[in-house]
């Protein structure tokens, strides 16, 4: 890991357990990654593979029944570096963080927002607890965000409910409040998922536009590979609790080497590619967490597996930025570009 | 909001009166009449049917059943609730005498069980799991499950009888009117009546705060940065409050019709206790009228629920 001063937090051999019923599931099992001020890192996956819960684990926001087991969260902060795992999940430190340095908006708009409480209360709350403006200014202020988030006649939807309010504009709402405090950082958990495809390339634009205009840095989870090739400056492809290949979004959707991100992307079929396109499904299906695996993760399902990939892989760098977990990966490497 | 509340009041009319058509079809289909029921039967016996017939016709007990129901509707419009055939009261100066001692009981109950039903409601969510929440449920089962005759009775037995720190019933005794004399009779029939409630109202509010608590805007406040009793508090209760609020506007109709147990046990002159001895006493009319005002309690206690639930709950328009 680099000490480049633009990494806005950099998460380093994180492993989050669950445990349900004496047992234990390693929902995130040593994930290490940087997010940088000004980029979007991409994480990429299918269903359960630990996206949401690497994301909960930044914001602290996770159930009770799991806990960070091991490694660093850090949140490089203008006032010097901040561990986030060492920090009570709930307590004041922490709660200065939420909403103010890091911001998080979430998968479905409709259930987000608070049924009972207007527009404008909500976004004013995460002012009221992060800033020192007065009621006053705080109005004058959601004004402007909402009005920023492309919100139609702002200073009159400010006192509507939520239910008032079309999904799309619910997510700009959701993201007004999410940016009220100008975050260092904005986890962006499936934002778009709930949302029609239309809606969903305007709230990228928003999202694009803050990241230039503010420098945030933005991690955003998605399943959608056609979101990773528009909007990522950096993916990471998480399989089981590991990220199993990240680079840049250039060298992971051009050069993929983990015979996981190949067959992840053999599997979507393309635009404009007609009929005729072969999309070949990955066989076999993900593994139960509760009954992993020995080694590599992929490996039952994996074509290229062999004996070796009964331990699990280390993390190799193919070059500063591209890393993949695969024993096979220097075999790979020269037939990667397709 | 007022057009509608207005609108609602006068759908209330006609449904008053198909209410009261049945109730007074109930009556005429039980067995004997008002004339019989007045007489004594030793006396009975040793009228005529021609002076029977008389009395009858005095009553204007002889005209046809429709005839009959209009007068008596006819009067209750006007304000002539008619009279109990027990001495010849009117019904009126009856619910003015009775009224007070229900509406002093049913309010203290309702009061305390409301925001004590809540407050442990809130508790026990919070603390799901705990030893106080076990506690708390145990309570709660019986509160819900033990008929109120009994506790009431056991309450009696106990602090009454036995302790002798609190008197076993009535309301208050002649001469002594002050409240600190009248206060020791309300508490055992108040503390019997909220516990029942409150268990009910702490159940209710425990479930609906637990699911409120895992819908997807706690994660969002708390995402926020906000503390946990603003969470709790701001955005869990007050969405978990909805159902509790129907669940206490049911029970206002204790408000006029009393509780009929619970003011028969501890001997509180209130309408519900009135309600038993009118049953008794084959009191017909007076048993008829607190039988409609019961219904119009209920009736009048569903549109303050609805205006209730409108007020708290901006997803719900009055229309």
């Amino acid at each position: 890991m680099t000490n480049n001063p633009n990494v806005a937090l950099s998460v380093k051999d994180l492993k989050t357990y669950f445990y349900t019923n004496s047992r234990c599931n390693k929902a995130v099992n040593g994930v290490s990654f940087e997010i940088e001020k000004g980029k979007t890192l991409c994480i990429v996956g299918e269903s359960g593979c630990g996206k949401s819960v690497t994301a909960s684990t930044i914001m602290q926001l996770l159930p009770k029944l799991s806990r960070i087991e091991q490694g660093e969260i850090t949140y490089h902060s203008d006032a010097g570096d901040i561990s986030i795992e060492e920090l009570e999940p709930n307590g004041r430190k922490m709660r200065s963080i939420r909403g103010s340095e890091i911001a998080m908006i979430f998968q479905d708009p409709m259930t987000a927002l608070n049924p009972v409480y207007t527009i404008g209360f909500q976004i004013g709350e995460s002012l009221k607890y992060h800033t020192d403006l007065d009621r006053k200014q705080i109005r004058t202020k959601t004004i402007e965000l909402l009005r920023n988030m492309g919100i139609s006649l702002p200073e009159m939807r400010i006192d509507d409910y939520p239910h008032t309010f079309s999904g799309g504009m619910r997510q700009r709402a959701m993201i007004a409040m999410a940016m009220s405090c100008n975050p260092k950082i904005l986890i962006a958990d499936e934002p778009t998922t709930a949302l029609d495809v239309t809606i969903q390339s305007q709230i990228f634009e928003l999202m694009e536009k803050l990241k230039t205009d503010h420098g945030t840095a933005i991690m955003l989870i998605t399943h959608d590979m056609g979101v990773v090739a528009e909007l990522a400056d950096n993916v990471a492809v998480m399989y089981m609790g590991n990220i199993v290949e990240a680079g840049t979004v250039d060298q992971v959707l051009r050069n993929p080497v983990h015979p996981y991100t190949r067959a992840l992307l053999d599997s979507i079929p393309v635009l404009g590619m007609g009929k005729d396109q072969i999309i070949e499904p990955i066989p076999g299906s993900t593994p139960d967490p509760y009954n992993r695996p020995i080694g590599c993760q992929f490996a039952p399902r994996c074509s290229y597996a062999v004996d070796a990939c009964d331990v699990m892989p280390d993390e190799s760098y193919i070059d500063k930025t591209h890393r993949v977990m695969c024993w096979r990966y220097q075999e790979l490497l020269p037939n990667a570009k397709k | 909001m007022l057009v509608y509340v207005i609108r609602r009041i006068f759908v209330l009319i006609p449904m008053l009166v198909v209410i009261s058509f049945l109730v007074y079809l109930g009556l005429e289909l039980t067995p004997g009449d008002a004339v019989s029921s007045l007489i004594n039967p030793e006396v009975a016996s040793r009228i005529t049917p021609e002076q029977l017939q008389a009395l009858r016709e005095s009553y204007g007990l002889n005209d046809p059943f429709l005839v009959r129901y209009v007068i008596w509707l006819g009067n209750i419009f006007q304000g002539n609730f008619g009279h109990s055939l027990a001495g010849g009261v009117p019904i009126a100066t009856i619910f003015l005498d009775r009224l007070p001692a229900t509406l002093e009981l049913s309010f203290v109950a309702l009061l305390f069980s409301t925001i004590i039903g809540c407050i442990l409601g809130t508790i026990s969510a919070l603390r799901r799991g705990s030893p106080t929440d076990n506690f708390l449920t145990v309570f709660g089962m019986l509160g819900v499950s033990v008929p109120e005759f009994l506790f009431g009775l056991s309450v009696m037995l106990i602090f009454a009888l036995n302790l002798g720190w609190l008197p076993a019933g009535g309301r208050l005794m002649p001469g002594y009117e002050t409240i600190w004399d009248r206060a020791p009779h309300i508490v055992l029939p108040a503390m019997v009546l909220s516990l029942m409630m409150t268990a009910g109202v702490m159940r209710y509010s425990r479930s609906s705060m637990l699911d409120a608590l895992t819908r997807d805007f706690i994660i969002t406040a708390r995402s926020k940065g906000l503390p946990e009793w603003r969470i709790n508090l701001l955005h869990g209760f007050r969405v978990a409050l909805t159902p509790v609020v129907v669940l206490i506007g049911f029970r206002l109709p204790l408000l006029i019709g009393g509780s009929v147990i619970i003011e028969q046990v501890f001997q509180w002159p209130g309408i519900g206790n009135e309600f038993i001895t009118a049953v008794r006493g084959s009191d017909y009319p007076l048993v008829m009228m607190i039988a409609l005002f019961s219904v119009f309690a209920v009736l009048m206690a569903s549109l303050i629920i609805d205006v209730l639930t409108a007020l708290i709950d901006p997803r719900v328009r009055l229309n």
